[in-house]
């Protein structure tokens, strides 16, 4: 039966759906970014508001039980350990002295690749 | 270098007993929601690990700043501010996360990453941290080093992302929720 679903249950869908769009942008972003520092950005922060919208979904659909606490708390556990892990990386990149590629390396890449194609 | 004798002599920001029961009361809620159960058993258990958990952490959980005059308990921050902060930083998640996913998924690429720098400076260590904590959680920014001087080196993906940083907004909400007075400079760009 398709509408043989409860109000909860479609807002919980809404709300993973939302969230899953934000991972997928990560992925996209992964992919299309060029350097070590902007995929920083894809990989670590994309994930927050996708993790925050899925956590939320899942606790509309589990109700407001014990487990709904649990799982805020694990909410709670990826809202403080994915910055970290996201500057020790970058940390550690540029301390190693990583070039920062920046808005004019990136100009000078589209006229190569122009170059090559024309 | 700060020595060890005065970190030692340190005086504790706040009342050390307030500190050790607002960590018992969160420690025992931590407790009783990961058992879920209402049992004799588990509430005593609960007490003693918790008690014991506060006797052996507490010193650990003390951070002194940079001249060594004081020490600042990590969670030694008020409820309210803390939420209202949360609140707000949730929002500019949400707003920046936006901002993000367009500039990625836009048809050329519409980005500008570069590193900026300001110089912020507060008295508690605990301030350094959630800010450099903070702009990292924010899509389109992160921290890279945050050196003794208070020098914040910044990765920022976006033009809206990098204005977000240096416009002060979060160094003001930081700084509030420690109840603070800060300076805040931008180190302009050498061209």
């Amino acid at each position: 039966m398709i509408c043989d679903f409860t109000i909860r249950e479609i807002l919980a869908t809404l709300f993973i759906l939302g969230g899953s769009v934000f991972f997928v942008g990560s992925a996209i972003g992964m992919l299309r970014l060029p350097d070590f520092y902007t995929r920083i950005h894809a990989s670590g922060n994309s994930e927050t508001l996708g993790c925050m919208l899925s956590f939320i979904g899942l606790i509309i659909y589990e109700g407001f039980t014990i487990t709904a606490l649990k799982m805020a708390m694990v909410f709670i556990v990826v809202f403080l350990a994915n910055p970290i892990g996201s500057h020790i990386l970058s940390k550690a990149a540029y301390k190693s002295g990583h070039r920062v590629l920046t808005a004019k390396d990136l100009v000078g890449e589209e006229d190569e690749d122009a170059n090559i194609h024309h | 270098m700060i020595k060890q004798e005065s970190v030692d002599n340190a005086k504790i920001v706040g009342s050390p007993i307030v500190h050790n029961v607002c960590l018992f009361l969160l420690l025992f809620a931590f407790w009783m929601a990961l058992t879920g159960s209402l049992k004799t058993k588990f509430i005593v258990y609960g007490l003693i690990t918790a008690a014991t958990t506060v006797w052996l952490c507490y010193p650990l959980l003390l951070v002194p700043n940079r001249d060594g005059s004081k020490k600042y308990f990590v969670f030694g921050v008020s409820i309210f501010k803390f939420i209202s902060y949360s609140v707000w930083l949730m929002w500019q998640l949400v707003l920046a996360n936006i901002d993000v996913l367009k500039a990625t998924t836009s048809q050329n690429l519409d980005i500008d990453p570069k590193v900026v720098r300001f110089y912020f400076k507060v008295d508690n260590p605990m301030a350094y941290v959630v800010l450099a904590n903070s702009i990292t959680l924010t899509p389109g920014t992160v921290t890279l080093n945050v050196d003794d001087d208070g020098l914040f080196e910044i990765h920022a993906l976006t033009v809206g992302a990098a204005e977000g940083v240096l416009d002060g907004s979060f160094q003001k909400k930081v700084a509030d929720l420690y109840g603070e007075d800060y300076e805040f400079a931008v180190v302009e760009e050498e061209e």
